[in-house]
């Protein structure tokens, strides 16, 4: 488990992380969201004991992470960097087999095989890193932060330039380390992922905008605009929708309304149009994207 | 210890998928090599005068100590195999100096330096491996390329001198002195590698090592200096010691934040 509390950073005069508390609990996937230069990366640092907080604290187990505790903590943390770095003149699994080693990984063959096999990497076990192509580094950057089974996944933009099929298969990989109890960060600039993936969603920008489940999140943001589809002139039964909501409006074969309790009108609204004989074929409440809460938080800075 | 073999183990599978690296090495080795065999048995052969036709060579050459069972020649022979071996010790490392200079900031450059400060590898055990990885094969060369000047003096030179450089003072500068310079050598090369961001900037500083160098041996070619065995041990011993302070100023000054957020 991780846990963050008052992380603050600073580079000279300029503060790139103020005061971020979060924590990551077992078998939870924490998305962290943020436009370029939010501070992503340098919470995964300092959270992956890479660089040390000017203010606030990182505790990984319930382990105080400091100068002394670096190594050992460091050594439960599977951190993918932004970029793969992987050393081009070795073969795939040369670039495993000295991770496995700097890990401490005692008869790491069998190890670097299970990882191969997991990444689909073992028909390019001996292909030079440098051959490979961006998705195929990013896959044995991946199985290079996963080598020594850590509980702790720090992952920057894990999916960044990859192609849907490979995509689809980190996903999958990442649910299958959270169902394996794994407490997993993961930057990302992919809204869709971070909706799909995640459990919870934290928003960036140098502060910690917000933090909860991405349907929480979109809650904060409904409208309440409720949107009625009609087979057929809706114009017979818009004054009904107007006693909910006196600006109701007809677009086409809807009619369009602003509810203000949304989930306690909207039943009692279609009771009526249903009395009213009203041919309904759908209603649908607008409900906002992640990406227009993400835009909406963003704006409010 | 396993960290330190595994990081090792990279350097050198690096290095040999990379011979090319190794090429200056070599060619410095041989090139020492050479010059020792041309000055001392070559220009007298070809010129047909003996070098102890130079009597001021000769009086130079009585600064190692008087061997009696050598001939006149053989002193001569002897002094300047003795003096190249120094040369051939410490100069291929100045070779080593760009592997070696290069190690950090190249691994900045390749931005695989960061998961590597990810994994639970200390700085003291990084510093080591680097240093290690530079001074493994500097030392097969060095001591290849020992073994035919060896070889050499065997064949070519006169009679007795083989035996004569079998002494103390040839072992101190093979075992003690050139270990040593060449650790004092790599760790500072290491100390500046992990101080700048370019390894141009690392090599041109690295070169500066050639300077004590050549002091110490036009010194020693001039007669002023004549290190002997016990002088050449102190020597060794000093630079054992410069290189353990030097390893733990650079662990002290290595600092992963400023490698990390400035090697754009």
């Amino acid at each position: 488990m991780i846990a963050a509390r008052g992380l603050m950073r600073r580079f000279g005069s300029r503060v790139v992380v103020d005061d971020v508390s979060l924590d990551v609990g077992r078998s939870e996937i924490v998305a962290l969201l943020g436009p370029n230069g939010a501070g992503k990366t340098t919470t995964l640092r300092m959270l992956a004991g890479l660089i040390a907080p000017t203010r606030g604290t990182v505790a990984i187990d319930g382990v105080q992470l400091t100068r002394a505790t670096g190594a050992l903590l460091r050594s439960r943390i599977g951190f993918l960097t932004e970029a793969p770095g992987l050393w081009d003149r070795l073969t795939v699994r040369e670039n495993l087999r000295v991770y496995a080693g700097l890990y401490g990984l005692a008869n790491h063959g069998p190890v670097i095989d299970r990882a191969l096999d997991l990444f689909e990497l073992a028909d390019r076990a001996s292909t030079r890193a440098a051959e490979l192509s961006k998705g195929m580094r990013q896959k044995v950057a991946l199985a290079r932060a996963l080598l020594h089974e850590p509980r702790i996944l720090l992952l920057d933009e894990p999916t960044s330039g990859l192609d849907p099929e490979i995509t689809r298969s980190v996903r999958a990989l990442l649910d299958e380390r959270r169902a394996a109890g794994c407490s997993i960060l993961v930057s990302t600039h992919n809204l869709d992922e971070a909706e799909r993936l995640a459990d919870r969603v934290a928003v960036l920008h140098g502060r910690l905008l917000a933090l909860d489940s991405p349907a929480s999140l979109r809650q904060r943001l409904r409208t309440g605009r409720v949107i009625v589809r009609l087979a057929g002139d809706p114009a017979a039964h818009v004054d009904l929708a107007r006693r909910f909501d006196p600006g109701a409006s007809m677009d086409g074969d809807t009619i369009v309304l602003h509810l203000s309790n949304a989930e306690r009108e909207t039943p009692a609204l279609i009771s009526l149009l249903a009395a009213d004989n009203a041919p309904i074929v759908e209603v649908r409440q607008e409900v906002p994207l992640l990406e227009d809460v993400y835009l909406h938080l963003l704006g409010d800075r | 210890m396993q960290r330190i073999r595994a990081l090792v183990g990279k350097e050198l599978l690096d290095l040999a998928r990379n011979r090319t690296a190794l090429v200056p090495v070599v060619l410095v080795t041989i090139l020492t090599l050479a010059m020792a065999f041309f000055i001392a048995i070559a220009v007298p052969s070809m010129t047909g005068h003996a070098l102890s036709e130079d009597t001021e060579l000769l009086k130079l050459s009585r600064l190692i100590g008087a061997h009696e069972t050598l001939s006149e020649d053989g002193q001569i022979e002897l002094f300047f195999f003795q003096q190249f071996l120094m040369l051939f010790l410490v100069i291929p490392v100045t070779g080593a100096m760009a592997l070696a200079s290069h190690s950090v900031v190249g691994e900045k450059q390749a931005r695989t330096l960061e998961p590597l400060l990810a994994t639970p590898i200390t700085t003291l055990e990084l510093l080591v491996a680097k240093v290690l990885g530079a001074l493994l094969p500097t030392l097969v060369i060095s001591l290849t390329g020992l073994a035919l000047y060896f070889a050499g003096i065997a064949l070519f030179g006169e009679s007795g001198v083989l035996r004569a450089m079998a002494s103390a003072r040839t072992a101190a500068l093979v075992l003690l002195v050139a270990p040593a310079a060449a650790l004092v050598s790599l760790q500072s090369a290491i100390v500046i590698s992990s101080r700048v961001n370019d390894p141009r900037t690392a090599q041109q500083f690295g070169v500066m090592i050639i300077i004590p160098l050549s002091a110490l041996l036009i010194a020693q070619f001039m007669g002023t200096v004549w290190l002997s065995a016990k002088a050449l041990v102190l020597i060794g011993l000093g630079l054992v010691g410069a290189w353990m302070l030097l390893t733990l100023l650079s662990v002290a000054i290595f600092d992963r934040e400023s490698i990390l957020t400035r090697w754009r």
